[in-house]
């Protein structure tokens, strides 16, 4: 293999308008061989100035492939660039040291195996897939095998490096979608009435056809050029692509090339916007047309204009318009030899084309055979009309302009320039456009009609050839297709796949309309297209991601879990200590000494005013009138089918002020229900709630010293048991840090303090705890040894112990709920599971061994295999050296020493017994009321 | 026993000092683009039909007390206490001095950092100086006020305080390409 790039055998002498800088050669491999071109250059270009051909080979027949369009849409063009693949060939700019690889072949370009399926083409039609590879099952890993090794794309790099990909928001109040002379024109003119305006262009540079255009062409360029530079209030974004227009102008623009992303999603909420993609030139239908150095006339123009590039040696043009016989003249200006200038308008014609790697041979209409290796097709241009499809609009086709022209139903919000709204002088369409930008900007002023002018309906020549190139459609397969019945343009698209590559049928579709109306006798019209989606360019998936935006939520002593070794649970958006080390031990410390958990995620409200009594008897089910001040009481909340919500405990701190405690999980739950019920149901209630759950550091002290740790930190609150009782709660200060409310309240079972500090004195009062306890063997605890505790305790938790069917009384919570109140959340539906009773019930277990611990969500079954309950929380408790669980069980079974089956995920069977109470350990409560 | 030292929930970049028995950062950035930690700032809820004249969406001084419009019936005080009108409805006054995390984000590129997380639009004709809001920030409930320092664009923006360093983090991450740099505040 050399080690010398080719010689630049095809590259021309400067050209006015240029866009390769010749003081700046870059080398970079090709196929693993080395070449070099400019700054500037393409990919595509860089390697046709080197006299390459061939770009890829197809996705079904693997023909070899090469320049059509030298536009971002270029079917043949598409390469794998480093890590990156499917990169466009004809738009990218080659970059220094870029390892560029051909996808789709094996084993080579030159020579690529998969084109043997020529040969086997006609049992491979399109649809095949439908019909095959489908019997046997047990074979489909190996038709699996055999397809990957055939299908198309390039391939992902497991070990890229991950990129950054973000967004951004944007309320422009003109969007300009396209930034040819027409969308420049329209962007100055809005700017110039006082829009704030967004210029968005696919190519690198501004000017759309006007840069490979003659020196006046160019000259008006620059003019433009300047005049969008002068406005300020332009935001011109290059190498970008509108994607999408959605509902109520919300447009999704791709941005691409900026220095520190490769791809960024702008989301724009746009006033007006302004569609000016111009006019896309239509490939024409015969016989070899996707042979290497078959290419449009714009294609041509670009490779000499742009790039300097000589296209081929001897050129037959097939012109049915003036950019076709630009075309030849640009040819002839660069030394290509003209053979023969066909010219449609006359009834010229190109019958097909030979030539296996590259076009040798071209046979005209008359029947002349023309040797020649360059074929310029010049028949049509099609209006890229999706961003008007996605706008509600009915483009209609007008059959003596042969294309689509924007219809009657264009939402007042989104207006058509250039090209695409008409035809008419270059000064014409700039006139129209700065019309089409100053209504856009101010709403007013009349916009003037523009022609639409006469062209040749030129689709399919006389034989039969290539509609889509991406996808390896042939005219015949649409007319095969109709003939087997799918004979509208939907069903045709989905069962042949045509217009379903890259490019989306923006060089397809109109072809496949006229090939199927053809098909079927049916005019253009009539047939119809399908419809437009967005994206309009395909877009990573990484822009649509974006960054990963998961807030998280961090306690005040989060900090210190972190240097402690503290094992991360993650609770929703909490993280929080699930433990420090060996749960059981932890669990042992509490029961003998004292341990202090981080309990900060518990829902805290504060509620004032007269009338919050009244909130909570109803939304719990017992009562709250009678809660003097410093007291606390246990709710239960139920929802109005009443099933359980949450709980929680309620302190009244002082007149008019309660504290509402929630599960951790139901905090924002409780918090809208409560304001539910405030806004809507209850509006003459005088009650204010505030969240209060991160304002203050919540800490559980919890073992038989706590009331002497928290008595060597609290100065000002008496902690005797006869000043501070059980279920009471007291304000004052902790540490040093005032404003603290603590409660005695108990979920572990111990005698213990659940104290709420202003959080950013948490870490403070954290370590003081830690540190004057030390004598005392005060040590942290996790959410684990926490849910040890309270199972030995036989409390339930809302959502592990209940699910969205467990009403009230099922969860043993015939103690609490008071069907005496007048009314309550949920009363009427508790009444009646009261009354009709059967329902399964929340029961404490002990496995007959108690050395298993059965898994949570076994199910309990029948000795004639029914369910008849489940396990809902189990763990082995250190403090009895057993397991122990809680569970539903059908209510035959709950009486105390029943006996029941448990069937374990592994298919063992055990024997649980129901204890007589939840708690199994200090049922009386005697430790916690010490 | 030490003395209890006040913490934000955004950890401060060091040199680390104590001031009013907060730790903050002592460190001064002379960047155009800055991002600082205000959470010390005491910050009061005020609840109440009429208990304050500042209009909904609106924040307006008084004296040395930005009072924020936050919602109907709902004022945030930052930095002081506010005036209540005397009227009979229920008011309600809740320290929320440690329940909110509170960030200012400072210069001209503040809207171009703002606008890549947040979806409101923050031209001048909706989002003047002055203008208060509650969106979310980054996928984060956030309540954000326009308030600009001597001529230049300044937001400052508060959320629930255990996501504070998740908004700081997040502000930074988007700033980055306009050259961000966190800085230590003064906090008035």
């Amino acid at each position: 293999m050399s080690t010398k790039p080719p010689p630049a055998t095809h590259r021309l002498g400067p050209q006015l308008g240029e866009v390769i800088d010749r003081t700046r050669p870059l080398r970079f491999t090709w196929d693993g061989a080395p070449h070099e071109g400019y700054a500037g250059d393409t990919i595509a270009s860089a390697l046709a100035a080197g006299g390459v051909r061939t770009f890829s080979r197809s996705f079904k027949y693997h023909r070899p492939r090469g320049i059509l369009t030298a536009s971002f849409h270029d079917p043949g063009c598409i390469v794998q660039a480093g890590d990156e693949p499917n990169v466009r060939a004809a738009h990218r700019r080659v970059e220094a040291g870029a390892s560029v690889t051909p996808q789709n072949v094996w084993p080579s370009l030159r020579f690529d195996v998969r084109s043997a399926n020529r040969a086997v083409s006609r049992f491979l039609p399109p649809g095949f897939y439908y019909k095959t590879f489908m019997k046997p099952e047990r074979l489909w890993p190996t038709y699996q095998k055999v397809l990957k090794r055939f299908a198309s794309g390039g391939r992902v790099s497991a070990t890229a490096a991950i990129g950054y990909f973000d967004k951004r928001y944007a309320h422009p109040e003109v969007l300009v979608a396209g930034g040819g002379p027409a969308g420049m024109a329209a962007a100055v003119a809005a700017a110039e009435a006082g829009a704030s305006v967004m210029l968005v262009e696919e190519e690198y540079d501004l000017g759309g056809h006007l840069r490979w255009g003659g020196a006046e062409e160019l000259a008006f360029l620059a003019e433009l050029r300047a005049a969008v530079a002068a406005q300020p209030g332009i935001e011109v974004l290059t190498n970008s692509a509108v994607t999408g227009r959605y509902d109520d102008n919300w447009v999704a623009v791709l941005q691409r090339g900026l220095p520190q992303h490769r791809e960024r999603l702008i989301k724009a909420r746009v006033g007006t916007l302004i569609v000016a993609p111009g006019l896309i030139e239509r490939p024409y239908v015969f016989e070899g047309n996707d042979t290497p150095g078959v290419m449009l006339s714009t294609a041509v123009r670009r490779l000499i204009k742009l790039y300097a590039v000589r296209p081929g040696e001897r050129a037959v043009v097939l012109s049915a318009n003036a950019d076709g016989d630009a075309a030849a003249a640009d040819l002839e200006r660069a030394g290509v030899q003209v053979a023969e200038v066909v010219d449609a308008r006359r009834g010229g014609d190109v019958v097909r084309v030979r030539g296996s790697r590259s076009v040798a041979e071209v046979e005209l209409g008359d029947g002349t055979k023309v040797a020649c290796d360059l074929v310029v097709m010049a028949v049509g241009w099609t209006a890229p009309t999706g961003l008007l499809n996605m706008a509600g609009d009915r483009p209609a086709y007008r059959p003596e302009a042969a294309r689509f022209l924007p219809g009657e139903s264009l939402a007042p919000n989104v207006l058509a320039a250039g090209g695409l709204a008409g035809d008419g002088s270059l000064d014409q369409l700039v006139e129209h456009a700065r019309a089409v930008g100053r209504r856009a900007a101010t709403g007013e002023g009349a916009v003037p009609d523009l022609e639409v002018h006469a062209h040749p309906a030129l689709f399919r020549g006389r034989t039969h050839g290539m509609v889509d190139l991406s996808e390896d459609i042939s005219s015949k397969d649409i007319v095969a297709a109709a003939r087997e019945g799918y004979d509208s343009v939907e069903l045709v698209k989905r069962y042949t796949t045509v217009t379903m590559g890259p490019a989306q049928g923006k060089l397809e579709t109109v072809n496949a309309v006229a090939v199927l109306a053809e098909a079927t006798g049916r005019s253009i019209q009539a047939t119809g297209t399908t419809v437009w989606r967005p994206p309009h360019v395909p877009i990573t998936l990484g822009a649509l991601a974006g960054r990963m935006f998961e807030p998280v939520r961090h306690s005040p002593m989060q900090s210190w879990h972190e240097a402690h070794g503290a094992v991360p649970l993650v609770a929703g958006q909490w993280i929080r200590p699930d433990r420090y080390g060996d749960p059981g031990a932890e669990v042992r410390n509490v029961r003998e000494r004292v341990g202090i958990i981080d309990v900060t995620p518990l829902g805290k409200l504060d509620l004032r005013g007269p009338d919050v009594p009244k909130l909570l008897n109803q939304l719990y089910v017992n009562k709250w009138s009678k809660l003097e001040v410093g007291a606390v009481r246990y709710g239960v909340m139920c929802a109005e089918d009443g099933v359980v919500l949450d709980d929680g405990v309620t302190g009244h701190l002082g007149p008019d002020h309660y504290l509402m405690s929630t599960t951790s999980s139901g905090a924002a739950t409780v918090w809208e229900w409560v304001e539910s019920w405030l806004q809507t149901e209850r509006r003459e209630w005088r009650v204010h709630v505030t969240p209060v759950t991160t304002a203050y550091a919540s800490i559980n002290v919890a073992g038989p010293n706590s009331r002497e740790l928290l008595g060597r930190l609290s100065d000002d609150v008496d902690l005797s048991s006869e000043a501070f009782p059980y279920m009471r709660v007291r304000t004052g200060s902790i540490a040093g840090v005032g404003s603290c409310f603590m409660w005695r309240i108990g979920f572990t079972g111990e005698l213990s303090y659940e104290i709420h500090v202003p959080a950013a004195y948490g870490l403070h009062v954290w370590e003081a705890l830690l540190d004057q306890g030390a004598d005392l063997g005060a040590a942290p605890f996790g959410v684990e040894a926490q849910r040890i505790m309270r199972l030995e305790k036989g409390h339930a938790i809302v959502g592990q112990d209940t699910d969205g069917l467990t009403q009230g009384y099922g969860a043993a919570l015939d103690w609490l709920i008071k069907l005496d109140k007048d009314d309550f959340a949920g009363k009427t539906e508790l009444a009646w599971q009261h009354e009709r009773g059967g329902y399964p019930m929340l029961v404490g277990l002990h496995p007959t061994d108690g050395s298993v611990v059965p898994d949570e969500a076994s199910q309990i079954v029948d000795a004639r295999n029914h369910i008849v309950g489940r396990i809902t929380s189990s763990r082995w408790s250190p403090t009895l050296g057993r397991s122990v669980c809680l569970g539903f069980v059908a209510r035959h079974l709950t009486e105390p020493g029943t006996v029941v089956t448990v069937q374990l995920p592994d298919g063992r069977r055990i024997t649980a017994a129901v204890t007589p109470e939840l708690a199994s350990f200090d049922p009386e409560g005697v430790r916690l009321r010490g | 026993m030490a003395d209890p030292i006040a913490r934000s929930p955004i950890a401060p970049l060091p040199p680390l000092v104590l001031r009013d028995g907060w730790e903050v950062s002592e460190r001064r950035s002379t960047a155009d683009l800055t991002l600082a930690d205000l959470t010390p700032m005491p910050k009061l809820l005020v609840r109440g039909i009429g208990a304050l004249r500042v209009p909904f969406g609106r924040a307006e001084r008084d004296g040395t007390t930005l009072v924020i419009g936050s919602g109907p019936g709902e004022w945030l005080a930052l930095g002081g206490h506010p005036r209540l009108e005397a009227g009979g409805e229920l008011v309600s006054v809740v320290d929320l001095t440690h329940g909110r995390a509170l960030l200012r984000l400072s210069g001209a590129g503040a809207g171009s950092v703002l606008a890549k997380l947040c979806a409101i639009d923050l031209s001048e004709r909706t989002t003047p100086d002055g203008a208060a809001f509650r969106s979310s920030v980054a996928k984060l409930v956030t309540d954000v006020v326009r308030d600009d320092c001597a001529g230049t664009r300044s937001y400052l923006l508060h959320c629930e305080r255990s996501s504070g360093q998740y908004l700081f983090d997040a502000l930074l991450d988007a700033g980055a390409e306009f050259g961000i740099e966190p800085t230590g505040a003064d906090l008035r």
